[in-house]
């Protein structure tokens, strides 16, 4: 009964080789001055992917000897795992990172990134980027953004507008509205004719953005400057949150909003426009690459959400230089190419918003409306950032606040008690 | 002519609700495999329920090109087979000590193994990833081989030591009889007597520690590193999601898996059936 040893060993043979082979050499990452690590996460089809792609082809022309090791990364890994590989030898020498308090405002805070002000002054960078772009470039000590030192640079904006069919406008005699009541009368005849005017994802980020801009539609600057920056009291029940909330449960019962959209998720927003079944959609600039390429069977257009001088949107996500990246004056050196005329024009004709554009010299003109919008609101200082931005875990509240509002579950009013609370207490807790 | 157990109508009742069970299992593949090859355009405008107009492999070509798809199956494979050989050997190893050997307190070290299986690994990654820095692991496949060794064979641990308890004395009593020590013991009579027990715990290693995200994704930071399912991950946007890449890379992730399932599965039937034959 006694049987061969041979699978035994086998086995045994087949699994040290095998972690033999794991641990094979790593290449090395010295600080020799001849490698850059750029790691981003944006597609390489993307407007970002293809000007970036740009930049490291002219970096590396311009440093002769020093090779561009670059990795493409998943948003969630970098997501769940900057501050680990921040805090470790792995850490790239420049990364794309997200902007806002909970994100790069963090990192800040904890010692991991290397602070930009004397490049961004030197170089013109802060030139370059406007006031409000810049709020979520700098940080001060508690990792709050506006003000204080520049850990970021960013090289793209975004905005929420309203996307619409215009083939869906014509057959309904609409014309593109200018203000809130030509909205509002537009979104009636769709209603009369049986078509739902508004496509809107109430499972996710879209509803709370719609929200937002009704806000903002009875909102100044030092109202965005209250609720985003802490700087001064929020009136929940002021005129502005509350007209969002009355107006919001209002469309919904008017049937701007059907009924079924609190289930919706934003990549069934994004297609219910793509197919043409709903005539607008009121989203942000990251859809129009996609819209661009994807819709084929009918015109489409894009307008400021009427009335409006204050909009969601900011300036994209951040080059950072990690604190202990290796080679940072290649970091810097890359950066500035990424902030050139012709890297950021390149950015603008691939269908994304560049922060520092020459508009003339972009070709495409439905890319040249989306850059000029963009160059509207910025000059009007009109960017109001994301309702979600104040508070830890924000997203998931708003995600919950809208979807009473399109169920009716909840009153206007219950919502705003529902929103207060959280901003409150995070407000305490940051002793303000 | 012979009457057939249970008649006729219960057996089409019975085929007709595992045929509807099966349809439900297999209509999320069925929703992947058919936005795998539609291309974008349509399914932007015809939705992801519709027919794809034309076959159109291109997403599944861009996508295994885009993450060197190739690479992360060797890492995958590299990662999954070690585990699982060395998680059946520690296994075989404390089972033996505590099932057949009868250690002192072998219930308290059982129960210990279980607390440990069932510690949700978020509250691992800390301590783990501080462990892997201070001996220069971080960023390796060798890092993750030893921790899911460990996770692993702790369940192996509990469910060999089960089945070593009630392994025949006579058998055990014989081979002593014979001159045999405890290693021959071990190797050339409870092994080869338990080895499809044993295949089963192996497949399984294999299935499992191929199909982990969470620990991959925090312990292997470079691309030329990573697994399967953290390739997968890369195409998960902000705001964005990719619908048609993300069915294709669905459709590459799974494969394997399923065709590693389908090799063995003779062995993952036997196994079950081990008992039943006794």
């Amino acid at each position: 009964m006694f049987r061969s040893k041979a699978p035994v060993v086998a086995g045994a043979m087949l699994a040290a080789s095998l972690v033999l082979a794991a641990c094979g050499a790593d290449a090395d990452d010295g600080g020799g001055g001849d490698v850059l690590r750029l790691w981003h996460y944006e597609g390489a089809n993307s407007a970002m992917g293809v000007a970036w792609a740009e930049a490291i082809k002219q970096f590396e022309a311009s440093h002769p000897g020093v090779t561009v090791r670059f990795e493409e990364k998943g948003f969630e890994q970098i997501r769940q795992n900057a501050g680990m590989i921040l805090n470790s030898d792995e850490a790239p020498d420049v990364m794309e990172y997200n902007k806002g308090n909970a994100s790069a405002g963090l990192l800040s805070k904890q010692g991991l990134l290397t602070d930009l002000t004397t490049e961004a002054t030197a170089r013109g960078w802060a030139d370059r980027i406007g006031p409000a772009l810049q709020t979520t470039s700098r940080y001060d000590a508690a990792g709050i953004m506006g003000s204080g030192t520049w850990y970021g640079v960013p090289n793209y904006g975004e905005y929420v507008m309203v996307y619409y069919n215009k083939d869906l406008f014509a057959r309904h005699h609409v014309a593109v509205p200018t203000t809130f009541d030509q909205f509002t009368a537009a979104m009636d005849t769709f209603v009369k004719a049986g078509v739902t005017p508004l496509s809107v994802g109430g499972a996710e980020y879209p509803a709370q953005h719609v929200f937002y801009e009704l806000a903002l539609s009875r909102a100044d600057r030092a109202f965005v400057e209250r609720f985003q920056l802490y700087r001064g009291k929020v009136d929940f029940t002021g005129p502005e949150l509350s007209h969002a909330a009355n107006t919001f449960a209002d469309w919904v019962a008017k049937g701007y909003i059907a009924k079924n959209s609190a289930g919706i998720k934003a990549e069934d927003m994004g297609t219910g426009f793509t197919q043409g079944r709903f005539p607008m959609v009121i989203t942000g600039s990251w859809w129009y690459g996609r819209f661009a390429d994807e819709i084929t069977n009918f015109r489409w257009g894009t307008f400021l959400f009427p009335g409006n001088t204050l909009h969601p949107g900011s300036g994209g996500n951040l080059w950072v230089v990690p604190a202990k990246a290796k080679n940072k004056k290649l970091a810097y050196d890359f950066i500035d190419i990424t902030m050139k005329p012709e890297i950021q024009n390149l950015l603008g004709n691939s269908g994304g918003v560049p922060v520092a554009a020459d508009i003339s010299q972009i070709t495409d003109p439905k890319n040249r409306e989306l850059i000029d919008n963009f160059g509207r609101l910025t000059a009007a200082d009109g960017l109001a950032f994301y309702p979600d931005w104040p508070v830890p875990g924000y997203y998931d509240v708003l995600v919950a606040g809208v979807q009473h509002l399109i169920n009716g579950s909840r009153t206007p009013q219950q919502v705003l008690g529902d929103l207060a609370k959280p901003y409150q207490d995070h407000l305490s807790s940051l002793g303000k | 002519m012979a009457r057939r157990r249970g008649g006729r109508p219960t057996r089409a009742v019975v085929l007709g609700a595992l045929t509807v069970a099966v349809l439900l299992m297999l209509a999320p593949f069925a929703l992947v495999a058919l936005n795998a090859v539609k291309s974008p355009a349509d399914y932007a405008a015809r939705g992801p329920m519709a027919l794809p107009q034309r076959l159109h492999l291109a997403g599944i070509v861009d996508f295994w090109f885009r993450v060197d798809f190739g690479e992360k199956l060797v890492n995958s494979f590299v990662v999954s087979a070690s585990v699982a050989v060395l998680a059946v050997l520690v296994s075989i190893l404390n089972a033996y000590a505590l099932g057949v050997g009868r250690v002192r307190g072998r219930t308290l070290l059982l129960i210990f193994f279980l607390l440990a299986n069932l510690l949700p690994q978020e509250a691992l990654v800390y301590p783990l990833y501080h462990l892997a820095k201070q001996v220069g692991l971080y960023d390796s496949r060798l890092a993750l081989i030893i921790i899911f060794t460990a996770i692993q064979s702790a369940f192996g641990t509990y469910l060999l030591s089960s089945v070593y308890a009630v392994f025949p004395r006579e058998l055990l009593e014989a081979a002593a009889l014979d001159g045999a020590g405890r290693w021959r013991v071990l190797w050339r009579v409870v092994v080869p007597v338990t080895r499809p027990t044993v295949s089963v715990l192996f497949t399984f290693f294999f299935i499992w520690t191929w199909n982990e995200f969470f620990l991959p994704l925090v312990f292997l930071i470079s691309n030329d590193k990573q697994t399967v399912p953290v390739a997968l991950g890369v195409l998960q946007g902000d705001r964005l999601m990719d619908a048609t890449t993300t069915s294709a890379s669905a459709l590459l992730g799974v494969a394997p898996a399923v065709v590693f399932f389908l090799i063995f599965q003779r062995t993952l039937t036997r196994g079950a059936l081990a008992g039943a034959l006794k």
